[in-house]
């Protein structure tokens, strides 16, 4: 729950029913207990033991008069709760594939559970997916996003270029294959030194590697890429990742 | 990738005005390992190299003179590298090479392994340099039907392209005219296209770079370091007055280019370098479809490094190798032995019978004896080097590092540190410079700083005194098991805790190219034996001359001003045969000279481990050479015939110290204080005094704690 120094601590049922004022008072200029009642549905009275509360803490203006308005605290509140309805609708909704209601339904479980440390980390993820559509569309292109089985996803889900090594899913390396086979290269996610002295060394995406022979005990193995033979270390072999030769 | 020019006028490709130049021509040569370099610069220079190390590194830095050029010049051989990417040593010193802009860059390149080695070619393009292609060893690439249209590539690059067979000096004269043709005729713009979003970014940096940073030649190279991100090409210009701009130019380059094609910056710069490669050789190579060239090599490598075969194979070639070093070694010791000793006495015959001049004892015992203590193992030196030179050009080194990788490398050790290590049993010198094959400067280090421990060949005399001196016949060929296992255990022990320590860090790629099987060239493997072998020399001529000194004086002066033994034959106490006197003098000589009187002086550091003064004397003079441990001992007991491995000696010993000691004297022999040539050697090699000091004293201190800990709880034990 909130607690961060200009909002004050209220439940969730009263968030709710300071969103609903909000939007009624954007809407139509005002808001009267009626209203309230009846966007809620609830009894006249329930509404107006909650706007006694909510005038407790100062959030709205409520002196039994018909009209009701927000404090600019209150309405500070209000746009707060308003905003991660709507970005964790959109999260339910745009990414996660869920049908819009289901995803307003879930938004609305979730905006009160969150607390603002959470939340603003959510914001700022959705900055970042903002920024970078394609890592969006890298999921949703994934089987892993469509809930496919472990089994046969590993050979598809390889062959995306922004699959990071340290996924949950087990992609093949270079140190999974057994001599005699021969793999293509779909990544060198090696850092540092490795990297570039795989790369000079001709091992780039979508060249064909050959495992030749281990040594006694599996390592190091000795591949063929661009008719050199290298040794490495199955260390080093497993931070390239490869698919089978089609 | 197409080969034309790009249309907008680039400040990559601006002709460049090269001053005439008032300095001999400076010729350097690139290329990648297992190239060939090493026999063009050998055939173009002959014996006129010499070899030395760039400063602050330990890597090898070969220069010679070419008489065949039209113009005096030096000749400079960088070293083997794939890439000038700054990550290694190898890399950083060629990088700087040729950023400071040689006259002409030979790029030597494998005519079978074209699409690789041409790589390197683009950077030195990128270089701005002016370069001369050799497509080396062209007969196996003819062999293997491929052919070379050299005149069409020198059309489409714009320089000079010329076939060698190296190591037959094939091509060789046309070598040295297509130099002798780059320097008159530098290259004015390169006809590099790397593609238009790459060439477009680059000039684009190129432009922003500060004068400074934009050498007349190299800003396409900088600017390509600034758009991977390079760490100290970044620095270097973030420091310049407007650099931080060409910076941010260059990050934003690169988010955009990475943004655009999906692509890390380092694997699609490296892959339009690939790609202009193919493109070049789509033009000039033509060769059957299926071309295997490798089929020699690979039915050796089948048995060579066979699963099973392998290692037993491996075990028999170093049973070879150091056959021939110390069985064959063993004569031509011999030799220069008598040698030496006749040089003494031809010496001392140039004064008058029994002088004690103190000149000739100076050339005689301290120089003569010093630095041929060490001559002695040349020609094991030189043997053990030819073994490895010849390992090294067929080939099988790269074998050996891969057969041996999974067991040093528990120990935080590399493939190539076995060869090293186990040349330590014969010596450690020749060791400590084999391990100049390690390409990562930790894992060299290591291997230096533990090499030592290898009970090497000097320390058998040793271990041949001791032993029967102190443990009945059954229990002596076990105890000289156990001390090399002990050293071989510790040393391994020792480097694991190195590189967990001092010499942290993340392990240097093991990546390793395994060469075709060449057949070497006695040419080669004899030059890269002598010019290995003369920094041996030279060593001996400098630094190992002036510690002999040091030692002789230290065991010599000052002189008792009269003999005990002379004043008991005075009083007619003793009668002694003039072999027996003269003995008796030099033990006194030895105790009253600064080795004995620092030996009785540092006597009760050594207490607790039980040596008592006149073993703490011969290890001082046995710093000189470990096996002289055996021949002080007997000066200090006054044996008349200096008591080499003579059982007298040993029952001396066996009467004055208790098996215990015995044990604690080896183990400290083992250990501690490697000998002054080690020490020397491993200052040259590792660069600096601070890590041969560091092996000096560690060791020291690791054998004495050692052997207090076998004393003490012996003592408790008995």
């Amino acid at each position: 729950m909130s607690s961060s120094s200009d909002t004050v601590s209220i439940s969730s049922p009263l968030e709710d029913y300071l969103e609903t004022i909000y939007l009624l008072v954007q809407e139509h200029g005002f808001a009267r207990v009626r209203d309230i009642a009846g966007a809620r549905r609830v009894k006249a009275a329930t509404v107006s033991v909650a706007l006694r509360k909510l005038a407790e803490g100062k959030l709205v203006d409520y002196q039994r008069r018909e009209y009701i308005g927000l404090t600019s605290k209150g309405e500070r509140a209000a746009r707060r709760i308003l905003a991660r309805h709507r970005l964790l609708t959109r999260f339910f909704a745009e990414i996660l594939k869920m049908p819009r209601e289901a995803a307003a339904e879930q938004a609305c479980t979730l905006e009160h559970a969150l607390t603002d440390e959470a939340m603003d980390r959510i914001v700022r993820f959705f900055e970042f997916l903002g920024r970078c559509p394609s890592v969006i569309e890298a999921f949703q292109r994934c089987p892993v996003a469509a809930g496919a089985d472990e089994p046969g996803l590993s050979a598809a889900a390889s062959t995306c270029a922004s699959c990071a090594v340290r996924n949950d899913v087990k992609l093949m390396t270079l140190s999974d294959v057994e001599p005699g086979q021969s793999v293509v290269v779909t990544q060198v996610a090696s850092g540092g030194a490795l990297r570039q002295r795989l790369l000079d060394m001709g091992m780039l995406p979508d060249t064909v590697v050959d495992l030749e022979r281990t040594g006694l005990g599996g390592d190091p193995l000795w591949v063929r890429c661009q008719g050199a033979r290298l040794a490495l270390r199955r260390s080093e072999a497993s931070t390239i990742l490869v698919r089978r030769k089609a | 990738m197409t080969l034309t020019l790009l249309e907008s006028p680039s400040v990559l490709s601006a002709p460049r005005a090269r001053p005439p130049r008032a300095r001999p021509l400076r010729v350097a040569l690139a290329g990648n390992p297992n190239c060939g370099k090493t026999s063009i610069f050998n055939a173009l220079t002959g014996a006129r190299q010499h070899v030395a190390n760039y400063a602050g590194v330990t890597v090898e830095r070969r220069a010679g003179t070419c008489p065949l050029l039209n113009e005096p010049g030096e000749l400079i051989d960088l070293p083997g590298t794939y890439s000038l990417n700054a990550y290694s040593p190898e890399e950083r010193v060629a990088e700087a090479e040729l950023l400071a802009g040689p006259d002409v860059v030979v790029v030597v390149t494998d005519s079978t392994q074209l699409q690789r080695h041409l790589v390197l070619l683009v950077q030195v393009m990128q270089l701005g340099a002016n370069p001369v292609l050799c497509l080396n060893m062209a007969d196996e690439a003819r062999a293997a039907g491929q052919t070379i249209d050299v005149e069409q590539m020198e059309r489409l690059l714009g320089f000079p392209v010329v076939e060698t067979v190296g190591h037959r000096g094939e091509g060789i004269d046309r070598l040295v005219a297509a130099i002798d043709r780059a320097a008159r005729n530098p290259v004015e713009r390169h006809k590099l296209v790397l593609g238009e979003d790459l060439d477009r970014a680059l000039d684009d940096i190129a432009r922003a770079l500060p004068p400074p940073a934009r050498p007349e030649q190299g800003a396409a190279w900088v600017a390509t370091r600034l758009l991977v991100g390079d760490q100290r090409q970044t620095r270097r210009v973030a420091a310049l007055d407007g650099g931080e701009e060409a910076v941010a130019l260059a990050r934003l380059h690169r988010t955009r280019l990475e943004a655009a094609t999906g692509c890390d910056i380092a694997v699609f710069v490296t892959e339009r370098y690939f790609g202009f490669v193919d493109g070049l050789l789509r033009e000039v190579r033509h060769r059957p479809r299926h071309v295997d060239t490798r089929q020699l090599t690979d039915r050796i490598d089948a048995v060579v490094v066979h699963r099973l075969a392998g290692l037993p194979l491996f075990a028999l070639v170093m049973f070879a190798v150091f056959w021939l070093t110390f069985t064959v070694g063993d004569y031509p010791m011999g030799w220069i032995d008598a040698g030496i000793a006749r040089l003494g006495e031809g010496l001392s015959q140039l004064w008058p019978e029994g002088s004690d001049s103190p000149l000739r004892s100076l050339l005689v015992d301290g120089m003569v004896g010093g630095v041929g203590g060490v001559i002695v193992f040349l020609p094991n030196i030189l043997l053990l080097f030819l073994g490895l030179a010849f390992l090294e050009d067929t080939g099988y080194m790269a074998r050996a590092a891969f057969l041996t990788d999974r067991l040093m490398h528990r120990f935080g050790l590399h493939g190539k540190s076995f060869i090293p290590l186990v040349t330590g049993f014969g010596c450690s010198i020749p060791g400590i410079m084999a391990t100049r094959t390690l390409e990562n400067e930790r894992d060299r280090l290591t291997t230096m700083l533990v090499l030592p421990l290898m009970s090497c060949g000097a320390r058998l005399p040793i271990w041949m005194l001791l032993i029967p001196a102190f443990f009945p016949p059954a229990w002596r060929a076990p105890t000289l098991w156990m001390l090399y296992g002990f050293g071989i255990a510790l040393a391994l022990l020792l480097a694991l805790t190195l590189r967990r320590t001092l010499l942290r860090g993340d392990d240097a790629p093991f990546v390793m190219e395994l060469p075709p099987y060449r057949q070497p060239t006695l040419r080669s493997v004899v030059l890269k034996m002598l010019t290995r072998s003369q920094v041996y020399l030279r060593k001996a001529g400098t630094t190992i001359l002036a510690i002999s000194i040091l030692l002789w004086a230290a065991t010599t002066y000052p002189k008792p001003p009269s003999y005990q033994v002379d004043a008991q034959l005075a009083k007619g106490e003793l009668a002694l045969a003039p072999e027996e006197v003269e003995a008796r003098r030099a033990a006194e000589d030895l105790e009253h000279s600064i080795a004995g009187r620092l030996g009785r002086a540092l006597a009760p550091v050594f207490a607790p481990i039980g040596f008592d003064w006149k073993i703490v004397t011969a290890m001082i003079g046995a710093f000189a050479a470990k096996e002289v441990f055996v021949a002080q001992m007997g000066i200090v007991y006054s044996l008349a015939d200096g008591g080499q491995g003579t059982d007298s000696l040993r029952a001396l010993l066996a009467r004055d110290y208790s098996p215990l000691v015995g044990i604690s004297l080896m183990v400290f022999l083992l250990i501690a204080a490697p000998c002054m040539a080690t020490i020397a050697v491993t200052r040259r090699e590792s660069g600096s005094w601070r890590w041969a000091l560091l092996q000096l004293g560690g060791l020291t201190a690791i054998g004495y704690l050692l052997a207090l800990v076998v004393c003490q709880l012996g003592r408790l034990v008995i």
